[in-house]
């Protein structure tokens, strides 16, 4: 058998086994917050305080108004931390399985389906903190929502790729997840979600977004929730573009690394 | 009904790597890019398993003897499809049925009954097996309360109840053991005991390394004698048993 193919049955195996990766993944969260007394309501905490702390200073800074900027600042905010998590936490994925993967012969694709079940949790609690921001500034449009399906589609599918790739290198290179954190942390000052594009369109700086996969990955959520309408249809196809390279990558990464995981636990 | 299989054919197992201290970014880029020739210093390489030819059918009862690092566990581990070979093939046929360290792979902030349900998803049950099997396996670990308290507040000993409860409640085809007769405490040890013979029983094929050679004589008619990863012998258990005695005592 060669590690192509084992590589495909099983990764069809884990699928099948959606049980035990649900399972995990929703014991993950409830352990997170296990004895914390807001418990899950941390992460609606975290999104309210960051929104509201920076949005007004940010929104006077900038010259932003309020009812705009904060609903786009929390669906940012939300998104970026699911892009954040699906790259450093995402590195622990076999060294937390290592009890697992040492002493049950499963496809070690489980662990990082479980991985993705956590952060999308996460993601879709901080996701919702948009709609009472909405609310309450009266922007909210129902469609936009529906709208952004298709974007959060291409958004999961990327972070699957980024949770399998960080997985196996993080196991691989401990130094990994650290190197991963510096960079995310530039790349947040690049990224448009402190600030909205059309400022960087004014000073004449727009390719310091156009050239960043991770906004398109952003903009195809953020815009239809926030616009209320579909986003620019060749974002989605730079954002389905980025998944393929990643899943690509992945899959090199995996071929290399899959048998070695549980010597290098 | 599926005949339970194991064969493994010229399998090698070996362990490649840099000592701790030259695993990281660094000490891979200077390797990469420095040096073409691998500095042996730092770096080791042991063969576990050297050249393993064996096939075990169905109906099978294998002991694995051989003193301590020989590859015992190694050989279990790659039956189980844990360890994939270095060089070689390996064909299970039939659900394994691993039962190796029984300290790890806790959940630690969660309790004693999300971790039976964790194990056992994880050995295969089905959900709806697991709540049905849910009462038995609690009855028998007999941690009564301690199993709605998350389990970092466990006894290694009461880790092991959990452990062994859970694992010896499915329905085993290939059971692989990694000697875990000195179980818990007496009274426990010895309920142990009774369920552990319960359940070789019902395996299709059981493979178990042991230093007892009494369980070695009750429970299997072949016995595999490893050392220093390669088979030295593989045949009747008291014939092999007396073979290993001689060589040890000799050597004394």
């Amino acid at each position: 058998m060669t590690s192509v193919t084992r590589l495909f049955i099983d990764s069809t195996r884990a699928l099948k086994m959606w049980r035990v990766w649900t399972y995990l993944g929703v014991q993950d969260i409830k352990a997170k917050f296990h004895r914390s007394f807001f418990g899950p309501l941390w992460i609606v905490l975290t999104t309210g305080f960051f929104v509201t702390g920076v949005g007004l200073i940010y929104g006077l800074l900038f010259g932003q108004p309020v009812h705009e900027f904060l609903p786009y600042l929390a669906c940012g905010f939300a998104l970026w931390g699911f892009i954040v998590a699906s790259i450093t936490d995402a590195s622990a994925t076999f060294v937390r399985a290592e009890g697992y993967i040492k002493q049950f012969s499963y496809p070690k694709q489980i662990y990082l389906l479980r991985t993705l079940i956590s952060s999308v949790i996460v993601l879709l609690i901080g996701i919702a903190v948009v709609i009472p921001v909405q609310l309450f500034f009266n922007e909210i449009t129902p469609l936009g929502w529906l709208y952004a399906l298709p974007g959060l589609a291409l958004l999961i599918m990327a972070a699957l790729g980024h949770i399998a790739i960080s997985a196996y290198l993080g196991a691989r290179f401990r130094d990994f997840p650290h190197a991963m954190a510096v960079m995310l942390q530039m790349m947040f000052f690049i990224t448009p979600i402190m600030f909205p594009i059309k400022l960087l369109h004014e000073k004449g700086l727009g390719f310091i977004y156009q050239f960043n996969p991770l906004y398109y990955l952003i903009d195809v959520v953020r815009h239809p929730i926030i616009q209320g309408e579909l986003a620019l249809p060749e974002n989605y196809l730079y954002a389905g573009a980025y998944v393929l390279a990643t899943w690509v990558a992945a899959l090199l990464v995996a071929y290399k690394l899959d048998s070695r995981v549980v010597f290098l636990l | 009904m599926t005949r339970a299989s194991l064969i493994l054919k010229n399998v090698d197992i070996t362990f490649e790597g840099a000592l701790s201290s030259e695993e990281g970014l660094k000490s891979w880029l200077k390797r990469k890019l420095l040096t073409r020739n691998v500095d042996t210093a730092t770096n080791y390489r042991i063969e576990a398993l050297k050249g393993i030819n064996l096939e075990i059918n169905h109906g099978e009862r294998v002991g694995l003897i051989g003193l301590n690092g020989a590859g015992k566990s190694t050989l279990l581990k790659v039956m189980a499809d844990i360890y994939p070979p270095t060089a070689g093939s390996v064909s299970i046929k039939g659900h394994v049925c691993p039962m190796f360290e029984f300290a790890t792979g806790f959940e630690m902030n969660q309790s004693g009954w999300d971790n039976i349900r964790i194990r056992g998803l994880l050995l295969g049950m089905s959900a709806d097996a697991i709540e049905e099997k849910l009462p038995e396996i609690a009855a028998f670990t007999e941690l009564g309360d301690f199993l709605d308290y998350p389990v970092r507040t466990y006894s290694s000993g009461m880790f092991i109840r959990l452990a062994f409860a859970v694992s010896t409640s499915i329905n085993p085809e290939i059971l692989l053991i990694d000697e875990v007769m000195g179980a818990g405490d007496i009274s426990f040890a010895e309920k142990a005991k009774r369920r552990m013979f319960e359940f070789m029983e019902q395996g299709k094929i059981l493979v178990f390394t042991t230093h007892n050679f009494n369980l070695l004589n009750d429970f299997c008619t072949r016995t595999v004698w490893l050392h220093k990863g390669q088979i030295v012998a593989d045949g009747p258990t008291d014939e092999i048993v007396k073979r290993y005695n001689e060589e040890h005592t000799n050597a004394q």
